[in-house]
């Protein structure tokens, strides 16, 4: 049982870590203000999840994306998470277009992009070459 | 710092946060069908925010009440400081032990209790009663040698003690 639970939250060393970069040097954290922490923060997630799941659900779509995330924090209230988020999503697609490129470039390596990231799966290349069909457009 | 760090790189922007844990998370809704990478990231990039957040206006209550270890107590009062948050969030935290916890502990005064001894009060009767017993047996033997031989006294002994009437 406490596997599953700890499987279904966030790592406690995780939360402890991200708590101090914030917290003043001087400041401390105990044990059960992590454990309560990772608790909200594990909340977070599934609140977020459920409001984006179900907006894609009244517009008939299977797959949460990114801008179900933004939508769902704008509406949840957290509109300063949905501004910063939204520069994420851009700066995301970004390096996601850099990592296709620098993949078809392989064999001509002109410019050495710094990846620190494992190379795209093959699934995601299909993604791009084949673009999916929407299935309901209308 | 790290915005601008991570907006110059570009590419790299590492995450806090393991993605299959985040992803399992989000699975555990049974209305999710599927995630997308970019909401996979979106959504690990914005629990790191609130957590920060959340970190933060933690370690201002701390301070606002002196103490330099976050507890219990400085979560759930940043929470209930943000509406947003404690619309989600405040239903899910314990609820506190201790409502109003003064900073200084406070000790019992123990008194030790006095119960009145029944055998004091006994006494009391007893003495009362001795000083009746006592007084007209000392007063009797002064009295009775002097007065008794006059004998043409006899109504003024009657009359001091009743007693020796009673025994004649």
């Amino acid at each position: 049982m406490d596997q599953d639970v700890q499987d279904r939250a966030l790592p406690i060393a995780n939360v402890g870590r991200i708590m101090k970069q914030i917290l003043p040097p001087s400041a401390k954290i105990s044990k059960e203000g992590k454990q309560l922490m990772q608790e909200c923060v594990t909340e977070f997630i599934s609140f977020v999840t459920g409001e984006a799941s179900d907006k894609c659900h009244k517009e008939n779509r299977k797959t949460v994306n990114g801008d179900d995330i933004c939508w769902a924090l704008s509406s949840l209230g957290f509109d300063n998470y949905a501004e910063a988020i939204g520069r994420y999503l851009h700066i995301y697609r970004q390096g996601e277009r850099e990592k296709i490129n620098h993949t078809k470039k392989y064999e001509n390596p002109q410019n050495q992009t710094q990846i620190n990231r494992a190379p795209p799966p093959p699934l995601l290349l299909s993604r791009v070459e084949n673009p999916p069909p929407t299935n309901q457009s209308g | 710092m790290v915005m601008a760090e991570e907006e110059e790189s570009g590419v790299s922007i590492q995450l806090e946060f393991p993605k299959g844990r985040v992803k399992k998370i989000m699975a555990l809704d049974k209305d999710v069908k599927r995630v997308s990478s970019e909401a996979l990231f979106l959504v690990s990039r914005s629990t790191e925010l609130f957590l920060q957040f959340l970190a933060e206006k933690s370690a201002q209550v701390a301070i606002e009440k002196k103490r330099k270890t976050v507890n219990l107590e400085h979560i759930r009062e940043a929470v209930k400081r943000h509406q947003p948050t404690r619309d989600f969030l405040l239903d899910e935290l314990p609820p506190p032990s201790q409502p109003t916890k003064p900073d200084r502990p406070t000790q019992p005064a123990g008194r030790p209790k006095l119960d009145p001894p029944p055998r004091g009060t006994r006494r009391i009767d007893l003495f009362f009663r001795k000083p009746e017993l006592d007084d007209p047996a000392q007063a009797q033997p002064p009295e009775n040698p002097a007065q008794a031989q006059p004998p043409e006294n006899p109504d003024q002994d009657q009359a001091q003690s009743p007693v020796p009437v009673d025994e004649s």
